[in-house]
C-alpha cells in the first residue's frame, strides 16, 4: 500500500506492506526500508518496535486536527487523500476570506452586519470559552457577504462564522 | 461534629475535598450545573444535586441555590475549594445565618482582607512590609500624581477589588499616567462593579513567594513554609514549588511570622495565603492575602506532610490546631504543573471537546489531582483547568527530573493542552538553574520555539502508515478516526483556507 503521509507538514511518501510473521510490517519512508514490529493494544494506542527501540503511539482522535502522540511529543499527522491536494492547490489568495471559529466556544456578540463593507484587521465576531473571550478579525478588507454566527449559539472549532468578498 | 459536607465547586478541586472528606468517615455531597451531569465529582459524590443551567452565574455562583441544595440535603458544612464562591464574604454571612459552617474564614475576616487597600492597611497595622504607595483609594488623577511623584516611577496601577491581573497598568512615565488612571478605572468598574484604584512602586523583576498559613478558632496560627510562583503567563501561575530555592531559614521565619501577625491582626481563621514579592535584594514585600485554599497546596502538603483539607474540616469543627510553629518542619521538594485545556501552539486559545485519550502519569513521588476521564466532555463555561501533576522528590533537581518523566508518560487526546510546555520549561536552562522571575514565562516564549520534531526521523511516519494499514483489523473507534482524518484533510483543503 502506498500512502503520502504529511508529518508537522512535512511530505513524506511511505509504502507499506504485510511480513511474513503476524504483526510485523515491511515499511518504506521515502525509500528507506524499516521492518516494524506493530501491536494495537486498544483503539487508537499502539506498540511499535523498531530495531530493539519501544515507541508508544497514541492517535489523538480529534477529528478537526490529525495528530500522533509519541512520547508526550504532539505530532501534527495527516494521511493525505490526493484528491485534496490537488485541490489544495488552486485555492489561491485571491477568493473570499472565509472566518472560521479558532476555538470551540459560544458567540458572544456580532461586531458587523450581513452586506456591510469591512477593512482588513476589523473585528467580525466575538467567541467566548472557558472564560476568556477571542474577538476574530478578518485579515483582508470587503463585503460580508456570509454571516453564519448567531449570538448565544455554540460553535465547533473550525466552523464557518463568516464569508468576506 | 461535621457528618455530610457540601462540596460548593467542581473539577479537581472538588474531588480533593470529596477524598479527605471520604478519609474522615464524612459524606461528600457534590452540586453541578447542567454542563457537569457526568463530571467525575458528580459520579463520584455520595449524593449529588442539580443547581441550575451551564452558565457559573446560574449555577455555581448562586448562593441561594447552593444554600437550599444544603438545607434538603441536611449538610452540616460546605466547603467552598477556591474560585466561585470561596471568597465571597456576603455568602460566608448567609451560610453563617443559616446554620450551616462555611469552611473558611469568618466574613468580617474575609471583608477586611478581600480588598487590596484594606488589606494594605491591615499590614501596616501588623507592622509588615509592604510596597510604598497608597493604602486608600485614589480620588484624583491629582492625587495620583502627587503619589507616583512621592515614591518615584516605575509604579502600579491596580484595583482594590482586583483579581486576575484586571485593572493593573504598569506606569513607567508621568505622561501615561493619565490615560493608565482612566483605562484602570473603568476596566476595575466592568470587572469588579468598583472603579477604587490605588497607586504602588513597581518591583522590578520580582519573585512571587507566598506563605501558607493555618489558623484555628482559638487564637492559634502557623505558617507552613513558602512556595514560590514565579513561572506565569497574564498573572496566572503555571508552575510552583516548595520550598523556594532562594528562602533561606532565615527568611523564611521572617516571612512566616509577618504572615502569622497579619492573619492574626484580621481575626483570620482556617487556611489562608499571604502573597508577597521577592525583590533582587530578598526583600519581602506584602502583596495580598487569598482567603481560601490555594491551587497550589499540594505542594506544601508533600513538603509538611499536613493534609491541609482535612485540617481545614478540624479548624472548622472547632478543634485546636494539632501542631506548633515548632513542629512544622519542611523535608524535600515539591512542584507542580497546572495542566489547562489550552492551546500554546494557538496564542494560548482555549480548548475544550471531547478527552479522546487518556494515559495517566503515575509511579514513585508522583501524585495527579484531576477531575478528568477518558470520553469526558470539557465544558466550555468554567475554567480551562484540568489536572495538577505533582512531583515529590528530595531535591529540587530530581523533582524536574521526575515531572520531566511524568510528563512523558501523560497522554490526553482529543483536546489541546498545554503538556508540551512544561516540558520545555522543565528542560529550560534558566529555569532548573531556578534563575526565574514574574517575567521569566514571557520571556521564555518570545525567544526560539522549541524544536519541533527532533531526533524521531521516519517514526511518526511508520506509526501513521501502519495504522493506515491496521484500519480494516481495527476496531471501529480506530477506523473512524483514520477515516477522520481524511475527512478533515479534504475539508480543509476544498474550504479555502486563509490561514488566519
Amino acid at each position: 500500500m502506498n500512502l503520502q503521509i504529511e508529518i508537522d507538514g512535512e511530505s513524506r511518501q511511505v509504502q507499506i506492506d504485510p511480513a511474513e510473521s503476524a504483526g510485523r510490517w515491511i515499511v518504506r519512508v521515502d525509500g528507506e526500508m524499516v521492518e516494524a514490529d506493530a501491536r494495537l493494544l486498544r483503539p487508537g494506542v499502539l506498540s511499535l518496535l523498531l530495531g530493539g527501540r519501544s515507541h508508544r503511539v497514541v492517535l489523538d482522535g480529534d477529528p478537526s486536527a490529525p495528530a500522533l502522540y509519541l512520547g508526550n511529543q504532539r505530532i501534527p499527522c495527516r494521511v493525505e487523500d490526493p484528491r485534496s491536494l490537488r485541490s489544495r492547490r488552486h485555492s489561491g489568495a485571491d477568493g473570499p476570506v472565509v472566518l472560521k471559529a479558532s476555538m470551540p466556544g459560544r458567540v458572544v456578540r456580532l461586531l458587523v452586519e450581513k452586506g456591510q463593507d469591512v477593512a482588513a484587521r476589523q473585528g467580525i465576531v466575538v467567541i467566548e470559552a472557558m472564560k476568556m473571550q477571542n474577538e476574530l478579525k478578518t485579515p483582508r478588507g470587503g463585503r460580508v457577504i456570509d454571516l453564519r454566527a448567531t449570538p448565544g449559539a455554540a460553535v465547533a472549532s473550525g466552523e464557518t462564522l463568516a464569508v468576506i468578498e | 461534629m461535621i457528618r455530610r459536607i457540601l462540596i460548593a465547586n467542581r473539577g479537581e478541586i472538588a474531588l480533593r475535598v470529596l477524598r479527605a472528606c471520604r478519609e474522615l468517615d464524612i459524606v461528600p455531597i457534590a452540586v453541578y450545573s447542567d454542563a457537569d451531569r457526568a463530571a467525575l465529582h458528580v459520579l463520584e459524590a455520595d449524593e449529588a444535586y442539580r443547581l441550575g443551567p451551564a452558565p457559573a452565574s446560574e449555577s455555581y455562583l448562586c448562593g441561594d441555590l447552593i444554600l437550599d441544595v444544603a438545607r434538603r440535603a441536611r449538610a452540616d458544612a460546605i466547603h467552598p475549594g477556591y474560585g466561585f464562591l470561596s471568597e465571597n464574604a456576603d455568602f460566608a454571612q448567609a451560610c453563617e445565618q443559616a446554620g450551616v459552617k462555611f469552611i473558611g474564614p469568618p466574613a468580617s475576616a474575609m471583608r477586611m482582607l478581600g480588598s487590596k487597600t484594606r488589606a494594605r492597611q491591615a499590614a501596616d497595622r501588623a507592622g509588615m512590609p509592604r510596597t510604598p504607595g497608597s493604602v486608600h483609594g485614589l480620588a484624583s488623577l491629582d492625587e495620583a500624581r502627587s503619589v507616583a511623584a512621592s515614591i518615584g516611577y516605575p509604579v502600579m496601577l491596580k484595583a482594590a477589588a482586583g483579581g486576575g491581573g484586571k485593572g493593573m497598568r504598569a506606569v513607567s512615565r508621568e505622561e501615561d499616567l493619565s490615560s493608565a488612571f482612566d483605562a484602570g478605572r473603568s476596566e476595575a468598574q466592568r470587572a469588579f462593579g468598583s472603579s477604587e484604584v490605588y497607586l504602588e512602586k513597581l518591583i522590578e523583576q520580582p519573585r512571587h513567594i507566598e506563605i501558607q498559613i493555618l489558623a484555628d478558632e482559638h487564637g492559634h496560627c502557623v505558617s507552613l513554609g513558602e512556595r514560590e510562583c514565579s513561572v506565569q503567563r497574564r498573572h496566572q501561575k503555571v508552575i510552583e514549588e516548595s520550598p523556594s530555592a532562594v528562602v533561606d531559614q532565615d527568611l523564611r521565619r521572617k516571612i512566616g511570622e509577618a504572615a502569622v501577625s497579619l492573619a492574626l491582626a484580621a481575626g483570620y481563621t482556617n487556611a489562608g495565603t499571604v502573597e508577597f514579592l521577592l525583590d533582587k535584594n530578598r526583600n519581602f514585600y506584602f502583596l495580598e492575602m487569598n482567603t481560601r485554599l490555594q491551587v497550589e497546596h499540594p505542594v506544601t502538603e508533600l513538603v509538611t506532610g499536613l493534609d491541609l483539607v482535612q485540617l481545614q474540616i478540624h479548624i472548622a469543627q472547632g478543634e485546636p490546631l494539632p501542631l506548633t510553629q515548632s513542629d512544622v518542619t519542611l523535608r524535600g521538594h515539591a512542584m507542580e504543573c497546572r495542566v489547562y485545556a489550552e492551546d500554546p501552539d494557538n496564542g494560548f486559545l482555549p480548548s475544550p471537546g471531547r478527552i479522546t485519550r487518556l494515559l495517566q502519569p503515575g509511579g514513585p513521588g508522583i501524585r495527579e489531582d484531576c477531575g478528568i476521564y477518558e470520553g469526558w466532555v470539557v465544558p466550555m463555561d468554567y475554567d480551562p483547568m484540568l489536572s495538577k501533576l505533582i512531583a515529590f522528590a528530595p531535591t529540587r533537581e530530581l523533582a524536574i527530573a521526575r515531572l520531566r518523566r511524568a510528563l512523558d508518560e501523560y497522554v490526553i487526546g482529543g483536546i489541546r493542552t498545554n503538556l508540551g510546555l512544561f516540558r520545555r520549561i522543565l528542560r529550560d536552562r534558566e529555569f532548573c538553574a531556578a534563575r526565574i522571575d514574574t517575567g521569566y514565562l514571557d520571556h521564555l516564549l518570545g525567544g526560539q520555539p522549541a524544536p519541533s520534531v527532533d531526533g524521531l526521523d521516519s517514526v511518526p511516519a511508520i506509526a501513521a502508515a501502519v495504522l493506515e494499514a491496521l484500519q480494516p483489523a481495527a476496531s471501529a473507534a480506530t477506523a473512524s478516526s483514520v477515516n477522520a482524518w481524511k475527512a478533515a484533510a479534504r475539508r480543509e483543503a476544498t474550504g479555502a483556507d486563509p490561514r488566519l
